[in-house]
């Protein structure tokens, strides 16, 4: 850094010159050589204050980056790692566990178990879904065609690495990515007359901006049933029986066509709302029904994709968001809570 | 896809239910209803009326005073003895006997309705009262112009009611437009109106203009000489274009404007207007060419049109200004010479339609889907051609579409037909067909997808309702329906399709309910969902905290603990550098949310997190052709300067602490040993899971023959980094390996009946010897002595350091003994203990204090 005033830049060769014999290296930031040019600034001229006054600045930060880089952290002494506790330590002030009521389960977390609970009792086996997948497993193997503009309702994250076929790598926008693995590693046991039934909770990411709404990292539970003669009456039955074990009443259900390509028919589903029993609340927005999942029949397509043939076999699929069950049931205010892991949230799920 | 009440009513032949109503039917059988607009409310109060009188005030140069005739509809406003209203107003073109649109007092100016409602009243214009005003087109929210008043160009009697004739007393329902993904054909409004008939329970009636049209056209006028051509049949299965002469560009009539406003289009003039409508009628796109500036373009005695890829060096100015080079492989609509149009995106500059068109060419084409798609996504351009050619149109609507726009102009004016209608279509194409797809389909296939026995009568009828044939067959005494498919479906592909359209029409919400049957073999559990519930619920009685974070991190955050981005996924396309790399460990997550806790007054906890992390690194090859995944479990201990006070020593214990309690509680303790290590022996893939890890304070978590993982304290740069407070260590294991390791079953020591006995053993040994030799030796002995019989253990009471002595520290263990036979004396205990104290001597230069 070069100082046109002379005094700065004699009080800058100065200063730096004194850094190596200080101690503690910020109080180098109180030398009265600095407070001096300050004091200087005042008395200048009007046209002379913002130049003089932008290098005395310039001067205090140049300081203040040497101060702090040059502050070493203390790199600590080598320890005993395969003893129990350290070295002269009382046994009053050896490690313990924090109390018990500090401890909690992520909410989400808490959900998800009760959610995967209700299906594991109706026969449901429980899959995690993978955070990093294919194009393939995104959208081939569910019936989205290349460039199809289906693809565009799923803002995906792809990443610079490549699979085989020189496609990029996906953060997966559904656990219906989960789909046709479970499909074929599963399809034998169909003759023998045993469903395949699954449950799929994983992460998902959808590239969209953030707000108390939104978040780019969410959680979701992918289902799939696939067996002889099942119909969309089976689907809404095996909804609505989940739904009313979950919010513990009974409920009514409705459904609306919807278009996924890997399902047909498809469906958005609501339940009526379980808080104010429909003579409307905040949290169905006075409505009386509560928008909570897309279903629908698993495309037949996408059913030969693994090797089932949809003749024989039919079956539906489902997925939904544990993030608004959660702040459904808490009346919580912002997604963004979630990921933040701040305790003042947390702690108090403890 | 927004949709007007009043315009579906216009093709339906019997009244449709209230607007609630259709919502609710909509919303049920057709899609999900995004918002419902009272499009009439801006307009009410808003009265036709006639100027009776008007004359010049004589202090202004434009303000004239009005005497207006509103047949006395509206109550409570000042009037002359006729019953006329006086109004003031200063438009160019305010005339005795107009026909006007009267905004009384107490009226909203509805082109502020929608922002800050401006309610008119009566007040003094120089010295003249005004009661309310006469509007401007711009006022009415019918358009930008407001050089003057709106001329009514209906025929009714003043104090007729103004949204009404023009039909502006509307209903906008906005239909999701993901649920039309798979249907181009409701992008028009005559395609939302036979599905809101089919789902009503009535038989849509097609318009001659559609349904029965004939494609004979001869030019009606002088003609135009014009040639198209298409050059990519592969990507335009079909270009059509027709030539109209004596065009006179004009802004189109009111109804017609006021209909494109309410579907949320600026009205512009005449013959884009058309276009337009056809296209929100339809779903088609169709496009206007000024005929003359084609021409001059080749400076040609005939007007060219040509369907082709891109070449090389074309270059496009479009309608919207910008200058552009189509990409490589793009449709354009080009002359002999040059390219005017990015087809199904948008037009040209150099052939737009202007104030001084006479002649046009209007061109109906239909354009491969996908190629659509890529072009607008390269240009990024999203008009509302490309909303609709992206769904895939069927080419079978052109020719229809193409002579009713084209008749529409003629009847609004005196253009004529200039040209034959010209047809290039695919040679696959068999351009006369009205169904498309025949499929036969058994009534049982239908019964069995629905769950429900339907009739084929009511599934026929519900099919012709809109539009298809359907026809009964026996086959093999099976009940089966013959169903030919009309050209607009071109959704219908699969049996499956038809079961859809059956169970939509009749009302899925309809069909009866039944749970699946199931087999009585037990779910099979998910044993790694059963260990992270147990690794949640020891670690959150233990006091620790679980946390949820990112799965992606900043590279700023991998710098800062040292990890290599090279061996991290990386996002292209990221939502901000905070999200860039998928992260190779769990850890720096955690150790990121210390310092905002710290702050935000939390004086010591511990954060755990269960997640899944990813390696780009040889060692960790592709599965099935997906990069590998690893469920990670990681914990961090921190405590502030005040905190740790409470603790004696290294941070490492605590984090050790909670290790061994976790590895307890799942059975494992025994087994599990914590070993130091030499970073310089482990391979890339491991070093970037340690490389914030002090080695000095760090150790390996070693299960037999597993490497669960790491356990230690952060390096100086990384505390510095992260602003960590020195009492800070923490921990990060395989959750699969612990899977694996956890299978080695809990050990129980029945109870012996005989009294436990316990002597302390104090060993002197140099400072450098691990506190692990010194137990293992001990245990050892006492196994190798009371090997069967008896429950033993070795726990350490006390591991001490004379500050005059940094050479030797003192360890103190208690053994515990208890036999199952007899009761053990002190003399043999002691006589252990003698043991123990000689070996330690040789093996350890142990000497007993």
């Amino acid at each position: 850094m070069q100082y046109q005033f002379a005094t700065i830049a004699n009080t800058a060769e100065v200063l730096k010159n004194r850094l190596s014999s200080l101690e503690k290296k910020t109080d180098i930031l109180r030398a009265v050589e600095l407070k001096a040019l300050y004091d200087e600034l005042r008395l200048l001229p009007n046209d002379q204050k913002a130049t003089f006054g932008a290098e005395v600045n310039a001067l205090r930060q140049e300081l203040t980056d040497l101060a702090i880089d040059n502050q070493p952290a203390a790199a600590l002494p080598p320890i005993d790692v395969t003893a129990p506790f350290d070295t002269n330590s009382l046994p009053q002030h050896r490690p313990r566990l924090l109390p018990s009521e500090q401890g909690s389960i992520h909410p989400l977390m808490t959900e998800l178990a009760l959610v995967l609970d209700i299906f594991y009792r109706m026969g449901f086996t429980a899959v995690e879904s993978r955070e990093i997948d294919d194009d393939y497993h995104m959208f081939g193997a569910l019936n989205f065609p290349e460039n199809h503009p289906a693809r565009d309702d799923y803002d995906t994250f792809m990443t610079e690495q490549t699979d085989s076929n020189g496609k990029q790598f996906i953060a997966p926008a559904h656990t219906s990515s989960m789909q046709h693995r479970i499909l074929k590693q599963h399809q034998d046991q169909l003759a023998n007359g045993v469903p395949i039934a699954a449950v799929i909770p994983g992460r998902v990411f959808r590239n969209e901006d953030l707000d108390a709404r939104h978040e780019h990292t969410f959680y979701q539970v992918e289902g799939i049933y696939v067996a002889k003669g099942v119909h969309v009456g089976n689907l809404i039955a095996t909804l609505k029986t989940f739904l009313q074990e979950y919010y513990g009443k009974a409920l009514e259900v409705k459904t609306q066509p919807f278009y996924f390509p890997f399902t047909e028919p498809s469906f958005e589903f609501a339940l009526s709302c379980p808080f104010c029993d429909q003579t409307g609340c905040s949290i169905c927005s006075q409505s009386g029904w509560i928008e909570l999942l897309g279903c629908g029949l698993i495309h037949p397509n996408v059913l030969s994709e693994a090797g089932i043939d949809p003749e024989v076999y039919t079956g539906f699929a489902w997925g939904f968001g544990i993030e608004r069950l959660v702040m459904m049931k808490y009346g919580i205010e912002d997604i963004r809570h979630f990921e933040a892991a701040k305790l003042d949230f947390l702690r108090q799920f403890a | 896809m927004k949709i007007s009440y009043n315009w579906i009513q216009e093709y339906l032949d019997f009244p449709l239910p209230p607007v609630t109503e259709l919502v609710t039917a909509i919303g049920a059988q057709l899609g999900a209803v995004e918002e419902v607009v009272d499009y009439g409310a801006k307009y009410k109060g808003v009265v036709v009326a006639r100027i009776v009188s008007c004359r010049l005030v004589e202090e202004s140069d434009h303000l004239s005073v009005c005497l207006i005739d509103d047949g006395q509809v509206v109550p409570a406003v000042e009037r002359n003895a006729d019953g006329f209203v006086q109004v003031v107003c200063g438009a160019p073109n305010v005339r005795e006997g107009l026909l006007v649109a009267w905004l009384p007092p107490g009226s909203v100016v509805p082109s502020s309705f929608d922002k800050q409602p401006f309610t008119l009243g009566a007040r003094k214009l120089r010295g003249y009262m005004s009661n309310g005003m006469l509007a401007s087109p711009q006022e009415l929210a019918l358009g930008d112009s407001h050089e003057g008043i709106l001329e009514v160009d209906f025929e009714c009697q003043p104090g007729a009611d103004f949204g009404e004739i023009y039909k502006l007393n509307d209903f906008i329902i906005d239909i999701e437009n993901k649920m039309f993904t798979h249907r181009p054909d409701c992008f028009g409004i005559l395609g939302v109106a036979r599905e809101i008939a089919g789902i009503l329970g009535h038989s849509f009636n097609e318009p001659d203009w559609f349904a029965t049209f004939t494609a004979d056209l001869t030019p009606s006028g002088p003609v135009l000489p014009l040639q198209i051509r298409n050059d990519s049949p592969n990507l335009v299965p079909r270009f059509m274009a027709v030539a109209l002469s004596a065009i006179e560009i004009k802004p189109s009539p009111i109804w017609q404007q006021a209909l494109l406003c309410r579907v949320g289009v600026r009205p512009i003039n005449n013959i884009v207007d058309t276009t337009n409508y056809f296209m929100y009628l339809t779903g088609q796109p169709l496009h206007a060419y000024d005929y003359d500036k084609v021409r001059g373009l080749d400076g040609a005695a005939v007007a060219t049109l040509v369907a082709r890829e891109s070449a090389a060096d074309d270059k496009l100015e479009l309608l919207n200004g910008k200058a552009i080079e189509p990409r490589a492989g793009a449709v354009v609509i080009a002359t002999a010479s040059q390219v005017i149009g990015l087809a199904g995106v948008m037009g040209g500059a150099s052939t737009e339609v202007d104030a001084t068109t006479t002649s046009i060419i209007l061109e109906c084409a239909t354009f491969e889907m996908y190629s659509i798609r890529r072009t607008s996504m390269t240009h990024g351009i999203f008009s509302e051609a490309v909303t609709r050619f992206n769904k895939g149109q069927s080419p079978y609507q052109n020719d229809r579409i193409l002579i009713a726009a084209g008749r529409f102009i003629c009847n609004a004016g005196s253009a004529e037909f200039a040209s034959d209608l010209l047809d290039e279509a695919a040679s696959t194409l068999q351009v006369n067909r009205f169904y498309t797809q025949q499929a036969k389909i058994d009534a049982a296939f239908i019964t069995a997808r629905l769950g429900l026995d339907l009739p084929v009568e009511r599934v026929a009828a519900l099919l012709s309702n809109v539009g298809f044939k359907v026809e009964t067959v026996v086959v093999n005494q099976a009940l089966s329906l013959q169903i030919q498919v009309p050209f607009w479906r071109t959704d219908i592909e699969l049996r499956e399709d038809i079961v859809e359209e059956v169970g939509r029409l009749y009302g899925f919400d309809k069909l009866p309910l039944e749970l699946p049957t199931r087999v009585i073999a037990p779910a099979l559990k998910n044993r790694m969902l059963e260990l992270k519930a147990a690794i949640r619920t020891i670690m959150s009685r233990a006091g620790a905290t679980e946390v949820l974070t990112y799965s992606f991190v900043a590279g700023a955050l991998l710098a800062k603990v040292g990890q290599n981005q090279d061996q991290a996924y990386k996002i292209t396309n990221a939502l901000s550098p905070e999200l860039q790399y998928y992260r190779q460990t769990l850890s720096p997550s955690l150790l990121e949310k210390v310092h905002p806790n710290n702050k935000a007054g939390y004086d010591q906890f511990a954060l755990f997190e269960l997640g899944k992390t990813h390696i780009v690194d040889s060692a960790d090859p592709m599965i099935d052709g997906v990069p590998a995944e690893h469920d990670r479990l990681a914990c961090v201990f921190a405590a502030d300067l005040k905190a740790a006070r409470g603790y004696d020593g290294a941070a490492y214990y605590q984090a050790r602490h909670y290790l061994e309690r976790l590895l307890q509680q799942l059975g494992l303790s025994a087994k599990v040993q914590l070993i130091p290590y030499n970073s310089s022996s482990l391979n890339d893939r491991d070093q970037t899971k340690i490389s914030y890890y002090e080695t000095s304070r760090s150790a390996m978590i070693q299960l037999g023959e597993y490497n669960l993982g790491i356990i230690g304290e952060y390096t100086a740069t990384v505390r510095k980094a992260l602003k960590l407070p020195d009492y800070c260590a923490g921990f990060e294991l395989d959750v699969a390996l612990l899977l694996e390791a956890a299978q080695i079953s809990a050990t129980y020591q029945p109870l012996p009946k005989f009294p436990k006995t316990g002597q302390d053993i104090c060993l002197r040994v140099p400072a450098t010897t691990p506190y692990q030799r010194v137990y293992d030796l001990v245990t050892g002995i006492v196994r190798d002595q009371y090997a069967e019989q008896s429950v033993i253990s070795v726990t350490a009471i006390d591991v001490f350091q004379r500050p005059a002595e940094p050479d030797y520290k003192q360890i103190t263990l208690r053994i515990s003994l208890a036999n199952y036979q007899r009761t053990l004396t002190d003399v043999e205990v002691s006589g252990l203990l003698d043991t123990i104290a000689n070996q330690a001597a040789q093996v350890l230069s142990a000497e007993r204090v």
